[in-house]
């Protein structure tokens, strides 16, 4: 491996820094060099906001080069399309189907995509594989609460294989860092996301959706 | 355990800012304060969390002059101290800061100062580097979480040595990156100082004193230079020696120069400086010596450039020096690896190693589909209500809305549009004594509690005293809170979670001799429709303080209790799809299905300030939930 590269992408306030985080402590901990990015601040408040992740033995910036991306993390799909220059053969997208529609689309009376031209949009983008699933309905309905998308799209991530540890120890990683209180539904909510996206994948990385 | 207090020997996952905390902590730091301000926050707020556990004091001062006062006071008794704050903060800071390179210092002071390069949370991009020439202050700039960590260190030690306090200068790229740190061990501070001058005009700036103190500091600057300029710790010579081919670059630029190389395959020598104040001539002449070509790589204005320049116009007058002044690389905006990649292969006539062309034609077709997510105001939040009925109770008339530096900034968004002007902290107020005098129009300034105690209280106090009319409201959400939720004066709990005189912003106006002050909840919509009217129509200042805590704390608070967020719901039956609600209240939780509204339950706090908005009532509180208004919260 020489380089991997991830954008974990959404709205300020979809748990985008703690996602970011897992992924790093168990690079950390697989003692793996990396460098990452992140924005605080005003566009945390419901703004689009993303993180990159770089992890590799020679990795200095924190930002990625524009079309070398391996793995796009969407925790909301309009907010995968935004990363569109990023994009490329080698990108598997895995992204949550459930639409946030910004305000100030509907103030400008902006034509949303729906889901299905979504899901066009980013295939004409050529990457490597497509995962789109509700991460959300999966947080609300099974484990029954929508704030842990967040574990559910990790658990999703994990099952790629994209990233240079096992899903056990990104797992493992997850468990360390959530507090007591939420470590049942956040773990469930890992696994629940790693079946679907296992499932979704079925024999491979092969077909493009 | 908080990695920033992780034992030495271990590596660390560190933002850069909690580097710098740790590297001030390995130095034996004694006293901090700062003034949040992105990208420089969280090292007031990692200190804030460690302060008591380690016995180092920080505070956050009411602002960023402040701040330095107290971190000089500190070091001139001999102990360790450290500011920081953002580029903008150090234009306030500046009074202070550009006298106390003259003074120096005893014990080691650090001024961290944080850049915003495409002012992603600023109102401008400055360039703060600039402000080491013109104080006559040394500055190092890291390129990475490790270095934030070692230069910080190193600062300390430097300070002590050369007796002046150390500009660390970072950007939002330093700042924000998590990278690999190895730990070294932390040092306790000293405890307790004293102030002892040794001359009886050390610290006295006047006349001929000052200027025997400007000598002083030239000569320090011309030996920190030659002892530091050629140190190791603090420039990096790698790739090819013999290139005919030099890179010089500094800060987080050396990150991307160092990938566009590898990436492009060049032959080139690179050098990274480390300390970019006193320029280090020496190692940078040696370094041109023999090159045809020179790239500078640095973000905003063309400040190595310019100094390279300037010295190879005697040491190699045929070196051809491409940068910002040759126009391959931008001035505004942060850098990005292709931007870098495409200057470096534009200038050397090296292949592009990926077809960026083709990339940006597919995903502009992508992009064109996509609306833009600016931030916005949060559910339940206050501001919301706050600029709901000031657009009413201004609606009509000519109103100059004169804004400021916070959250609510974000009212010059549709459907609210009250604000004209955002500029510097504290400015709304100052504006505002301005245009009651140049117009007849009505004026309202609208600035924040923390806003307010760091910057608004001269300019109202000038209001008052010169007799200008306006409507002044004070967002009151008990918090700095587009920061991250910071304290500040008006709140009962310092920056290190200790129980804290609270000031009162309303007695406190009404002091100076302001006639009409009003407190009221801005969830209080009729109430504060009112007031504003009244305070509209009213001669000389009047205040109105729209005082609700952030929404973000209420529904933290709630959580932490163990209460159930309840959502509120539209009732399909009663709602006409008139838009009402979007179009005046705007809320993030209105989701258009095309035929109703309907309230995304994932993104609705359930505060029910939005009930009266809708002319049918169609907006309804499902079983359990409760308005934040009658709760009293």
């Amino acid at each position: 491996m020489d380089e991997i590269n991830v954008i974990v992408s959404g709205v300020g306030g979809q748990g985008i820094l703690f996602a970011t985080n897992v992924i790093i402590r168990t690079a950390l901990k697989k003692g793996l060099n990396f460098s990452q990015s992140e924005v605080h601040g005003l566009s945390q408040r419901y703004g689009s906001i993303h993180t990159e992740i770089r992890i590799g033995p020679k990795v200095k910036s924190p930002l990625i080069l524009e079309g070398t991306l391996d793995m796009l993390i969407a925790m909301e799909p309009l907010e995968a399309m935004r990363y569109a220059n990023y994009v490329s053969e080698r990108t598997i997208i895995v992204s949550n189907s459930h639409i946030i529609p910004p305000q100030s689309a509907l103030l400008e009376r902006f034509q949303v995509p729906n889901i299905d031209e979504i899901k066009e949009l980013l295939l004409s983008l050529n990457p490597r594989k497509l995962v789109m699933f509700n991460a959300t309905e999966i947080a609300a309905k099974k484990v029954g609460d929508p704030i842990v998308t967040n574990s559910v799209m990790l658990g999703g991530a994990s099952a790629t294989g994209v990233l240079p540890f096992s899903d056990q120890d990104i797992r493992e990683v997850l468990e360390s860092l959530v507090p007591e209180k939420y470590k049942e539904q956040n773990m469930r909510a890992f696994d629940l996301g790693y079946e679907e996206v296992k499932r979704i994948l079925g024999g491979g990385l092969e077909d493009k959706a | 355990m908080l990695s920033v207090l992780a034992p030495a020997g271990r590596v660390e996952a560190l933002l850069g800012n909690e580097a710098i905390v740790r590297g001030a902590l390995e130095a034996g730091l004694d006293v901090a304060a700062a003034y949040p301000g992105t990208p420089s926050t969280e090292i007031g707020d990692t200190l804030g969390s460690i302060a008591k556990q380690v016995g180092v004091y920080f505070e956050w001062s009411t602002n960023e002059k402040v701040a330095v006062e107290v971190a000089t006071a500190a070091a001139w008794s001999g102990l360790r101290a450290l500011v920081s704050m953002k580029h903008v903060g150090l234009n306030v800071a500046s009074d202070a800061l550009f006298t106390l390179a003259y003074a120096g210092t005893k014990g080691g002071l650090v001024v961290v100062n944080a850049g915003d390069p495409s002012a992603h949370s600023s109102q401008n991009e400055q360039d703060n580097r600039y402000y080491a020439i013109a104080m006559g202050l040394p500055m190092l700039e890291p390129s990475n979480s490790q270095e934030a960590k070692d230069y910080t260190k190193e600062a300390f030690e430097l300070s002590e040595r050369y007796e002046t306090p150390f500009i660390l200068r970072t950007t939002t790229r330093v700042s924000h990156s998590r990278g690999p740190v190895l730990l070294g061990e932390i040092r306790k501070g000293r405890g307790r100082g004293s102030f002892k001058p040794e001359r009886f005009d050390q610290y006295l700036q006047v006349g001929a004193i000052a200027r025997k103190h400007h000598k002083i500091l030239l000569d320090k600057l011309e030996r920190i230079e030659k002892d530091l300029g050629k140190d190791s710790r603090f420039f990096k010579l790698e790739g090819e020696e013999n290139s005919s081919l030099g890179i010089i670059t500094s800060g987080i630029s050396y990150s991307y120069a160092w990938e566009a190389i590898k990436l492009l395959g060049l032959r080139a020598k690179l050098l990274k400086l480390g300390l970019t104040f006193p320029f280090p001539k020496e190692v940078v002449s040696d370094f041109i010596d023999g090159l045809d070509t020179l790239i500078v790589v640095e973000e905003l204005e063309p400040f190595l450039e310019t100094q390279v320049t300037a010295l190879a116009k005697d040491c190699a007058p045929e070196l051809s020096i491409k940068g910002k002044l040759t126009g391959h690389f931008p001035r505004v905006a942060e850098y990005t690896p292709k931007i870098v990649v495409k200057a470096l292969a534009a200038i050397t006539g090296t292949p592009l190693p990926l077809d960026f062309e083709k990339i940006e034609k597919r995903a502009k077709s992508v992009l064109e589909r996509l609306p833009s997510r600016p931030p916005v105001l949060c559910p339940a939040c206050p501001h919301r209500a706050t600029g709901y009925s000031l657009r009413r109770a201004t609606s009509g008339k000519s109103t100059i809305y004169v804004g400021d530096i916070g959250c609510y900034a974000l009212l010059f968004q549709k459907p609210f549009e009250v604000e004209h002007i955002t500029h510097a902290m504290g400015s709304s107020v100052g504006f505002a004594n301005g245009f009651s005098l140049a117009t007849d129009q009505p004026v309202v300034a609208l600035i924040g509690d923390s806003t307010f105690f760091h910057a608004g209280i001269p300019a109202l106090i000038n209001a008052v005293h010169n007799k200008h009319t306006f409507v002044a409201i004070i967002l009151d959400n008990r918090i700095t809170a587009m920061t991250g939720h910071q304290s500040h004066p008006g709140v009962p709990i310092d920056a290190m979670g200790e129980e804290a005189p609270m000031i009162d912003i309303g007695g406190l106006i009404r002091s100076i001799g302001v006639e009409f002050v009003k407190e009221i909840d801005p969830y209080n919509f009729k109430e504060m429709e009112s007031a504003l009217r009244e305070a509209l129509n009213r001669k000389g200042l009047s205040v109105i303080i729209a005082k609700r805590e952030c929404a973000l704390l209420t529904v933290r608070r709630k959580r932490r209790k163990g209460e159930k967020i309840v959502p509120y719901r539209v009732n399909p039956e009663k709602c006409t799809h008139c838009l009402v609600c979007i179009n005046t209240y705007a809320c993030p939780a209105f989701t258009d299905t095309g035929e109703k509204m309907m309230i995304d339950p994932s993104i609705c706090f359930g505060c029910g300030s939005c009930v009266s908005i809708c002319p049918f009532g169609a907006i309804e509180p499902s079983e359990g939930a409760k308005p934040w208004l009658e709760e009293g919260e």
